[in-house]
This record gives C-alpha cells, sequence and structure tokens, in this order.
C-alpha cells in the first residue's frame, strides 16, 4: 500500500513537470501548426536563468523566480520572431521549421555548454530536508509546492483559454486560421501571444525542476521527449489533452520502474511514444471533437 | 454603393479575373453565378483583400477599400461569409457569436446584438452552450449568417451559403436572405444553384473564365439562351 502510494505521488510530481513542459508545446503547436521543438531549450535555459540570478547574481528568490518567467517568456517570442516568422514569410514549409527548431535547441544547449560548462548545477535555495511523512510515503516540500504550482498554472490556463477574449481569439486560430482572419483575429498577434505564454509555461517547468533538482545544459531535449510523448498519449491537438498525457506518462514511468530496473524510466517513455504514434496517434483524447 | 471597375486579380502570378466590372446597389440583392473555377470566389476574396490584385478599383460608398485590412473592411461595413466552413466547431454558439462582434468594445452593446441575433434565429438561443459542431448543417450556416450581421453590415458577401444543404433549408435560407435585404443590407451572393440565386436576385452577372458574360434582371437572364444552355438545361 504505501509503496504504491509513494510509486503515484512520484508519478504525479514527474507527470506535473512533463505537463508543464507538454501544455507549452502544444499551445505553440496548435496556435501555429508547426513542431516547436526547441521549446526542450527554452526549459533548460529558465532553469540557467534562475541559476544565473539567484544563485550567481544573488538576488533575492522572488525576483529571480519572476525575472526568470518573464526572460523565458520573452525567448520564446524572440525564437519565433527572429527564426520562425521569417521563415514563414519566405513560405518555408513546416518540415523545414521542424529542422529549425531542432536546430535552435541544439544551438541554445550548446551556448548553455559554453557559458555554464558541463558539470551539473544547484541552486541550493532548499537544503534537503527530511520528507513529510503520511500512510508509509515520503513527500517533500518542494514536491508539494511542485504538485500545487503545476495544478495552479493548470486552472490559470483553463480560465485563460476558455473566459479571456486572447483565449478565445487563441481558440479559433488554432482550429481555422483562415476563418480567424476573415472574421478580423490578427493571427500573427496570436502567434506572439502563443510563445509568450507557451514559453511561459516551459519556464515555470525549468524552474520547478531547478528548484527539486538539479539543472544540467542537455536536459531540454529529454524534457522535450517527454513532453512530447505525454502530448501525443493525450492528443497532440488539444492542451487538456496533451496536460492529461503527460500526468498518465509520469504514472506510467514510475509504475513502470517498480517492475524493471529504473534505467528503464526513459526508455518506457520511448516505447509508448511509437506504441501510440504507431497505433493511436490521435491519442487518448483527441479524434472525439471534430476540428478543422 | 460597391463598385468594382476593371479588377484583374489572382493567385501569385496567376491572373484568375481578367477585368471585372460590377455594381451592387444599396438594398439589392446582386447574384453572380457561373462554372466551377470561373472565378466566383476570387471576385468577393478580391473585395475582401483575400486575393492579389493586379488593377482596377474597388469602391465602396465612393471609398476606395481596396487593401484595406479585415478589421478595417468590417468597420466599413464589409462584412465576408466565405465558401465552406463558416464557424468555429470548438467553440460554443455564443463564443461564436462574440467573435463576430470582437470589433464592438462596448460589452453591453455586445449582450444587446446578440440578443437581437437571437430574437432572429432562436435556434441559436437554444444551442447557445453548445459547441457548434453539435449544430446540424442548416444550423451551422445560419450560426454563420449570424455571426455576418452581428456586426451589422452595410454589405454581405455569400459564398455559397447554401452549399451541403437539403433543398429545403435551401429554401428557408433563401428566405432568410430576403429578410435581411428588407432591414436594408445590400447582398453579393455566389451561388452554385443559378435558377434559385437568380430568382432571389434583383440583378444576375454570369461570370465565365474570369470576364462578366453576362449581365441583367432575372426575367432576362433567365430567358437568355447562354444561362439556358450552361445552367438550366444542362448540366444543372
Ligand atoms: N489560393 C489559391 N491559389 C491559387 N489558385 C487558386 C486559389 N484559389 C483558387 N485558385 C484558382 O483560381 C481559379 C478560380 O477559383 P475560384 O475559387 O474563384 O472559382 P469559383 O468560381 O469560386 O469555383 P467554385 O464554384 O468551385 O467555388 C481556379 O482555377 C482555382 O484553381
Ligand atoms: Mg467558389
Amino acid at each position: 500500500m504505501s509503496l504504491l502510494l509513494q510509486v503515484a505521488i512520484n508519478g504525479l510530481i514527474a507527470g506535473s513537470i512533463y505537463a508543464l513542459v507538454s501544455s507549452g508545446f502544444s499551445l505553440i503547436y496548435n496556435t501555429n501548426k508547426f513542431m516547436h521543438f526547441a521549446h526542450g531549450a527554452s526549459v533548460a535555459v529558465s532553469g540557467y536563468f534562475l541559476y544565473g540570478f539567484f544563485a550567481i547574481i544573488k538576488l533575492n528568490f522572488f525576483y529571480s523566480l519572476s525575472l526568470t518567467l518573464i526572460f523565458s517568456a520573452l525567448l520564446g517570442l524572440l525564437i519565433y520572431r527572429i527564426i520562425y516568422l521569417p521563415l514563414q514569410n519566405r513560405k518555408a514549409s513546416n518540415v523545414i521549421l521542424l529542422i529549425a527548431s531542432i536546430s535552435i535547441l541544439i544551438l541554445l544547449q550548446n551556448l548553455i555548454l559554453l557559458l555554464f560548462g558541463a558539470n551539473v548545477k544547484d541552486i541550493e535555495f532548499v537544503e534537503v530536508k527530511k520528507g513529510l511523512e503520511f500512510f508509509g510515503a515520503v513527500i517533500t516540500l518542494t514536491q508539494i509546492v511542485i504538485l500545487l504550482t503545476a495544478v495552479l498554472f493548470f486552472i490559470f490556463l483553463y480560465f485563460f483559454m476558455n473566459k479571456t477574449i486572447l483565449g478565445k481569439n487563441m481558440r479559433a486560430v488554432s482550429e481555422n486560421k483562415e476563418l480567424a482572419s476573415i472574421v478580423g483575429i490578427n493571427s500573427r498577434k496570436i502567434s506572439d501571444f502563443s510563445f509568450l505564454i507557451g514559453s511561459f509555461l516551459g519556464g515555470a517547468a525549468g524552474i520547478l525542476i531547478a528548484v527539486e533538482q538539479n539543472i544540467t545544459p542537455t536536459m531540454g531535449t529529454i524534457l522535450m521527449i517527454k513532453g512530447f510523448t505525454g502530448a501525443v498519449i493525450g492528443g497532440i491537438s488539444s492542451v487538456p489533452a496533451a496536460v492529461l498525457g503527460s500526468y498518465l506518462l509520469g504514472l506510467a514511468e514510475n509504475f513502470g520502474i517498480v517492475f524493471l530496473p529504473s534505467g528503464y524510466k526513459d526508455a518506457i517513455s520511448f516505447v509508448l511514444l511509437f506504441l501510440f504514434l504507431l497505433f493511436r496517434p490521435e491519442g487518448i483524447i483527441g479524434g472525439k471533437r471534430r476540428t478543422k | 454603393m460597391l463598385h468594382i471597375k476593371n479588377l484583374h486579380a489572382g493567385y501569385n502570378g496567376l491572373e484568375i479575373l481578367k477585368g471585372i466590372n460590377l455594381k451592387v446597389g444599396k438594398k439589392e440583392i446582386v447574384a453572380l453565378v457561373g462554372p466551377n473555377g470561373a472565378g466566383k470566389s476570387t471576385v468577393i476574396k478580391s473585395i475582401f483583400n483575400l486575393a492579389k490584385i493586379t488593377g482596377g478599383y474597388i469602391f465602396f460608398n465612393n471609398k476606395n477599400i481596396l487593401g484595406l485590412k479585415t478589421h478595417e473592411l468590417l468597420k466599413e461595413g464589409v462584412c465576408y461569409l466565405n465558401q465552406g466552413r463558416t464557424i468555429f466547431g470548438n467553440l460554443t454558439v455564443r463564443e461564436n457569436l462574440e467573435l463576430g462582434a470582437r470589433l464592438i468594445k462596448n460589452k453591453e452593446e455586445v449582450k444587446k446584438r446578440i440578443s437581437a441575433i437571437y430574437k432572429k434565429f432562436q435556434i441559436l438561443k437554444k444551442r447557445e452552450n453548445d459547441f457548434a459542431y453539435t449544430l446540424s448543417g442548416g444550423q451551422q450556416q445560419v450560426l454563420g449568417l449570424g455571426r455576418a450581421l452581428i456586426t451589422k453590415p452595410k454589405i454581405l458577401l455569400l459564398d455559397e451559403p447554401s452549399l451541403g444543404l437539403s433543398p429545403k433549408l435551401q429554401k428557408e435560407l433563401f428566405l432568410m436572405i430576403k429578410k435581411i435585404k428588407k432591414d436594408g443590407i445590400s447582398i453579393l451572393i455566389v451561388e452554385q444553384n443559378a435558377k434559385k440565386a437568380i430568382e432571389l436576385a434583383d440583378r444576375t452577372y454570369l461570370l465565365e473564365d474570369g470576364k462578366i458574360a453576362l449581365e441583367g434582371s432575372g426575367g432576362f437572364i433567365l430567358k437568355h439562351k447562354k444561362i439556358k444552355e450552361v445552367y438550366l438545361g444542362g448540366r444543372y
């Protein structure tokens, strides 16, 4: 019982992080209809922003946090404006944009490597404390914060998408860009916002990882794969589905390593990714609603 | 009110319209008919700045509207209902109407206009919180019309609004369009169903291969040999 509970908690914590990565990725994908894999680098860079502001410049933690979120969002916007948009204006296909996104991912990771070196960094905000124990399972305070932060962000995102004008416009552009422009929506502007908000969410993921664990230059790639897998499992054409899929992925990984050596964690996610791409590419929820 | 003069337009390098002249008067329904690929949609798209215009003029109330941005056109009172899907399926009925009214900043005014649309099309009121993809094809088209009318346009550009509707629903739609005209709105309508459109319209243009082949009132057009050949006796 306590083992199951512990595994479930671990799964939900991993899932929270994946879901934050995946929600931003999926928001950008649905609005712009291309895969922004450099999103993974945004996540990693935000970890290093936090490290820079907090551990190097030694700003207070909440300033560091806010600045990191702002810078992450702006980095996303910058990538859109200086890389993707000019390519789109030259009528580049989505495959070209995909390749560009992977190039940016690699470029940013190498930039981190150049500036901060290859070794693992720890921002040492919280000293390792013994976790709280309940029903035999252990959860640390940081982990509780992660769980709550993620949920809070998703509630915020839900209200944003469904109750605000900007959110409704974003859903309209996601569904049918041409029609959106006919009703007078400036889809360029909506793309700007999708990158800002999507990268903000990715930035939040980077912060949580930096606080709970530690950061490495290449962490973006594996996180991007996890976030992407989560999105595929849930259904890439909807943000809530991507979030759900990511939590399922976190749980699957952690339940999987009850039976398998823990080194197989990533393998579980790759296997799931391939299975879904082969047999249910629209994901668990996808395909129910008619889009387009 | 709408005056198109010697319009040349197309899509990157490809000229589709080769000198079109067309007028729509105040409170007038004008039909634009012609075979598939003649360029009917392109005429409407040119007015709404969605095609590449290479020559000519488009005046609306004596103002040159060529090249205006979408929101500027909407402000001028030009509204466009495109061919095919005219609504957002993943948004609710009400949200679709709100999108139509998005240029109106006053929230009370938006509410008022939505109620007015509900009064006109009661089915929309009944389904207001349902996702639009759950509506039937006819209801979706009504929602599209509602979304367009909420802007209180002076002219409505309709591209094959009856596409995919049953004959009964087509009839209802044409009745609605007549009512819209009574409210003082001019209409330029493109239709596959030439006979119905000609009967509905005050005047008709026949477009063939990017040129106006024929122009006239309903009676004249319906009796014309050319229309009889191409549409009424032949393929349609
Ligand atoms: N976006 C586009 N890019 C390039 N060519 C286009 C584009 N849209 C239409 N065309 C071409 O322009 C020509 C006229 O198209 P248009 O849609 O205006 O015809 P239509 O009279 O509306 O036909 P239909 O009855 O099928 O709707 C066609 O040959 C079409 O292939
Ligand atoms: Mg057409």
